[in-house]
């Protein structure tokens, strides 16, 4: 009897830790900056080789080679980026594997892949995402920085 | 059986399709079902070990040769031979995967995407990591070793089965961090 409370005990652990996970990652977490006009240097980001960044919004994402999910997510923000672009190169989607680069990882923190990051045209921090992003939110976020008067 | 075709290589892939989500270019993805499935049988495995452990697991036999004849041992032995086997020979070749591909793979409409093999591939790596810790400190008569090992990779492998979870998402990157993890930049 006690070992089938331990083994349903167990089951029920692993599946509150799932729903918790399910529930938190992919959150758009707003960086705690105020609310800053003029981009200085040490605020702003910037990769080494990566490819340039919007003029007005970049969705800096981090991947690693070991990600399942990274591919999809890639494919997922690039697309929301063309689509919300226009062609005017306002609106882009950055990915960097952060594998061979682990000064990278340890520069910004990174805790999982993969990590996004939401930036603004001075390429300041907006907002950062820990997995898989949830697509309607990243587009309600970039739809209020792209047009702040509507908020 | 058109279960692995590689995806065609270096072609434009078309935003926001499925179809784009496979592995590398020229690399054969896999089902990502297949290593979910398989995670659903180790995870069963797992509970079994503990069921079968637990109450001898306060008070291990004395000798060394006790210990390694135990049931529960023996399954767990079992279980990390076939993480051992996943992570070294590949999870395209772990026998889950073989057994899905043959068996469970025909009855079921094709999948939505196909994956990269690396992720779950180095999941069996943690998982056989995770399981020679146990199998060490059992043999070592540590109290709880063997159950409290089985507990932490049944909820690894319970949350990989029923909830998607990426175990290499979650840990490479700290591993890359802790300098455990190198890689020429060539090599990207």
């Amino acid at each position: 009897m006690e070992t089938v409370t331990v083994l349903l005990g167990l089951v029920a652990l692993a599946t509150v830790l799932g729903l918790v996970w399910r529930a938190r990652t992919g959150r758009i977490q707003r960086a705690r900056t105020a609310a800053t006009s003029a981009a200085s240097d040490e605020s702003s980001i910037t990769i080494p080789g990566a490819a340039p960044f919007g003029s007005r919004v970049t969705l800096l994402q981090f991947s690693t080679e070991v990600c399942a999910i990274c591919p999809t997510v890639r494919t997922q923000l690039s697309a929301l980026a063309d689509e919300l672009d226009n062609g005017t190169g306002a609106v882009v989607h950055v990915d960097v594997d952060v594998t061979s680069r682990p000064e990278i990882a340890n520069q910004f923190n990174l805790l999982q892949s993969p990590t996004t990051f939401i930036l603004d045209g001075n390429g300041v921090l907006q907002a950062r995402i820990g997995g898989a992003p949830k697509l309607n939110d990243v587009r309600a976020e970039l739809n209020r920085m792209l047009n702040p008067a509507l908020v | 059986m058109t279960s692995n075709d590689p995806r065609p290589a270096g072609t434009t892939q078309p935003s926001g399709s499925k179809a784009a989500l496979a592995a590398k270019p020229g690399e054969a993805g896999i089902d990502p079902r297949g290593p979910r499935f398989g995670a659903g049988i180790t995870a069963v495995l797992l509970l079994t070990v503990i069921g079968l452990g637990l109450d001898s697991a306060a008070t291990l036999p004395a000798t060394l040769a006790e210990r390694a004849s135990q049931p529960s041992f023996i399954l767990f032995a079992v279980i990390a031979a076939l993480f051992a086997w996943g992570a070294f020979a590949g999870i395209r070749r772990h026998p889950y995967g073989l057994f899905f591909k043959a068996a469970i793979r025909p009855r079921l409409s094709a999948p939505s995407h196909l994956e990269d093999p690396r992720p779950p591939t180095f999941s069996q790596g943690v998982g056989f990591v995770i399981t020679v810790l146990g199998i060490v400190l059992h043999l070592t008569a540590v109290p709880y070793a063997l159950v409290i090992f089985a507990g932490m990779a049944f909820i690894a492998a319970f949350l990989n089965s029923v909830f998607d979870y990426c175990l290499g998402c979650q840990l490479y990157v700290l591993l890359v961090r802790a300098g455990l993890i190198r890689r020429g930049r060539s090599a990207v």
